[in-house]
């Protein structure tokens, strides 16, 4: 039987909404000083009704404030689920009053596209922006990346913080407690972001000829895509925008550190060392990386696009690495990506369907995942060929030696699953309105995977069923269904409960 | 000072011979979508420069020219979103980018060109990037400055409920 939540529930979870509420709206507050430090009064209105909001609601919601605050489990996933549905639309506001969206389901588009780290986009006009609002955009996907709850936990550490955690998608705990956590996940974003956005300003000023607060606008806001493995650009031609393999090659590196799980940044900063070779999810995303890379390597090679192996090879592995790091960036348009076929198409569909690492600001099914569902096929072929009643146990390495458990098993294919019905479901509404199943399913499991690529299907003009499916599908995706699934059962339980 | 701008720019236009009027006048998305097509095709496009000119140190200028709608009536001056940019990189001797104005962006339109050049897809050159490689240019428009203006209304109404909220907050704090 299904038990009816009582108002203690709802205060509860609007008490930690109104937590988070707070700390969006501080975070607000950079955009703000940015529009008035360069004098764009136009953006700074719309920022200040958005902080005013996120304000009040946020006073609003911390004055529920029940006797006793602890989050239980399915409390602290519908509360993760909830923000991720509260957040974008009220972050959207700058966007709905800046004259770039034809409708406000546009603006709110583009914001959950940038929460989500995805990189889909519906703006029109990017190349006359203000520049406070790309820095939003921007930002949004830094603090989608890290995780909206993850920067809140940081900020108001307090009971339920472990439910929320796992609620935003994150499932690994490589530090005791989830502040600790929360806390090295920012230190280590800052560490990247002094070092790889210095770089960038170095080189759009010296190498690229930019001025030198212009390279620093390039440097702040690729670095927040490239590490939060966004894929926004503060140009429409991508990072193809700065026509420099430097410069592509120091923006990969903010892509390399976003897909990096965070467990995996702790071996290397504070060890064992041995862990960032040694585990199953490390070696299974080198392996499927050059993989995708080989096929797609071929395929393009098969086509009259290049003429030359360094083109090939620099082009090629580009779109592979921002495919598999689920960034989204492009060295080319999205109508020639659209042309691709066979093993280039195929390469790319399957980098971008796989992922990144988990616990990282990647999307995707997750390198772990893939690497336990081989481990487990592998398992299944040995137990066949041995005698009737043998037994083959399977261990994996990922921070010690474990044991492949039923348990484990269930999980992994549970999701993966889950992540292939996702991709499936985009692909046949797009294929419903009319869209080739190839170009359907490329930028159904863009939107699922978090990626951002775009064969030309998300535009201004897409039926507006199709991009809510792909919003949910970012959503969906971004949570990886465990969250989704309680607030749904929430809901069922408050209609019909008893 | 705009008109001396315009003045270098035509006089080095004359000083370079060989403008390619004979070559055919494309548009930007046909560039983009026949881009193979038209490798090593000496063409003609016109647009807006947008974004950053960046003057390296080899001689050459990038920047990037649209060929959109925006072109002709930009969001800033009441022009419909109607979807995203149309542009390709391009790059220019040096020489040619020098006094152009501020290229486009939000407080600015940018110079309105119309090049000649050789469009490069996937040039083996430059390790696979495409561009076009400008060998002359004419202004057709100068840039010019775009005005904005504060949203009122959103402002004071953003400040209203900032001060709710702290009204609200403060009333919770117990009285010591």
């Amino acid at each position: 039987m299904l038990v009816k939540p009582t108002r203690h529930d709802f205060e509860l979870i609007g008490h930690y909404l109104g937590r988070v509420s707070l700390v969006v709206a501080a975070a607000g507050c950079l955009p703000l000083i940015w529009a008035a430090v360069t004098g764009e009064w136009h953006p700074f209105g719309s920022f200040v009704l958005m902080i005013g909001v996120f304000a009040f609601l946020g006073v609003l919601g911390t004055r529920l404030a029940p006797q006793d605050p602890q989050l239980d489990w399915s409390h602290g996933m519908v509360v993760a689920a909830l923000t991720w549905l509260v957040v974008p639309p009220i972050a959207a506001i700058p966007f709905a009053l800046s004259g770039h969206f034809g409708t406000p389901l546009d603006a709110v588009f583009d914001s959950v596209s940038g929460l989500t780290t995805t990189g889909l986009a519906v703006i029109s006009d990017l190349d006359h922006l203000a520049t406070s609002l790309n820095f939003w955009r921007h930002l949004l996907q830094f603090l989608g990346g890290l995780g909206i709850i993850v920067a809140a936990l940081t900020v108001f550490a307090g009971p339920g913080g472990v439910t929320l955690y796992f609620g935003e998608g994150r499932g690994e705990r490589f530090l005791p407690s989830v502040t600790s956590i929360s806390r090295f996940i920012w230190t280590v974003a800052s560490v990247h972001l002094v070092a790889i956005v210095t770089t960038l300003t170095l080189v759009g000023w010296s190498i690229l000829g930019f001025d030198l607060h212009r390279a620093a606008f390039h440097a702040i806001t690729m670095f927040f895509a490239g590490f939060s493995t966004g894929g926004f650009a503060p140009q429409s031609t991508s990072i193809g925008y700065y026509h420099s393999a430097v410069f592509e090659a120091v923006a990969s590196v903010s892509m390399l550190a976003g897909v990096m799980s965070f467990g995996l940044h702790h071996s290397l900063w504070r060890g064992p060392r041995r862990d960032a070779i040694a585990n199953l999810e490390t070696r299974t995303i080198l392996s499927t990386f050059g993989f995708t890379l080989v096929l797609t390597l071929i395929g393009l090679g098969a086509t009259s696009a290049f003429t030359e192996l360094t083109g090939l090879t620099r082009q090629g592995f580009f779109q592979i690495f921002s495919a598999h790091t689920t960034t989204g960036w492009s060295t080319i348009s999205s109508s020639e990506l659209s042309g691709w076929g066979g093993l280039a198409f195929g390469g790319m569909a399957i980098a971008m369907a796989l992922g990144g690492m988990g616990n990282s600001t990647a999307g995707g099914v997750k390198a772990l995942r893939v690497g336990l569902t081989i481990k487990t096929v592998t398992n299944q072929v040995k137990q066949a060929l041995q005698p009737e009643h043998a037994v083959v146990g399977a261990t994996y390495y990922q921070t010690g030696r474990r044991h492949l458990t039923h348990d484990t098993v269930m999980a992994v294919m549970t999701i993966s699953l889950l992540y292939v019905a996702l991709y499936l479901l985009g692909a046949g509404v797009g294929v419903a309105y009319g869209i080739p199943l190839q170009q359907a399913l490329f930028e159904s499991v863009s939107a699922s995977a978090t990626i951002g690529l775009s064969v030309g299907v998300t535009d201004p003009s897409m039926p507006a069923l199709l991009q809510i499916v792909y919003m949910l599908q970012m959503w969906a995706g971004r949570l990886e269904f465990l969250a989704l699934f309680s607030l749904i059962g929430f809901v069922y339980a408050a209609l019909r409960g008893k | 000072m705009r008109r001396l701008q315009l003045v270098i720019v035509t006089a080095l236009l004359l000083a370079i011979p060989g403008v390619a009027m004979a070559a055919d006048e494309v548009s930007v998305s046909d560039l983009i979508s026949e881009s193979e097509e038209m490798s090593g095709v000496e063409i003609i496009v016109a647009g807006e420069l947008v974004g950053d000119y960046g003057f390296r140190g080899d001689g050459w200028m990038w920047t990037q020219l649209n060929g959109d709608i925006y072109v002709g009536s930009p969001i800033r001056e009441g022009g419909d979103p109607v979807g995203g940019n149309t542009g390709v990189g391009i790059r220019m001797p040096s020489r040619l980018g020098e006094g152009l104005g501020a290229p486009g962006g939000y407080r600015s339109r940018g110079p309105n060109v119309r090049v000649a050049g050789i469009w490069k897809h996937h040039d083996p050159a430059r390790q696979g990037e495409s561009y076009l490689e400008v060998t002359s240019m004419t202004i057709l428009e100068p840039g010019r400055p775009m005005g904005e203006g504060p949203q009122w209304i959103a402002t004071w109404t953003g400040l209203a409920l900032v001060a709710g909220a702290l009204v609200l907050r403060l009333r919770d704090r117990p009285v010591a």
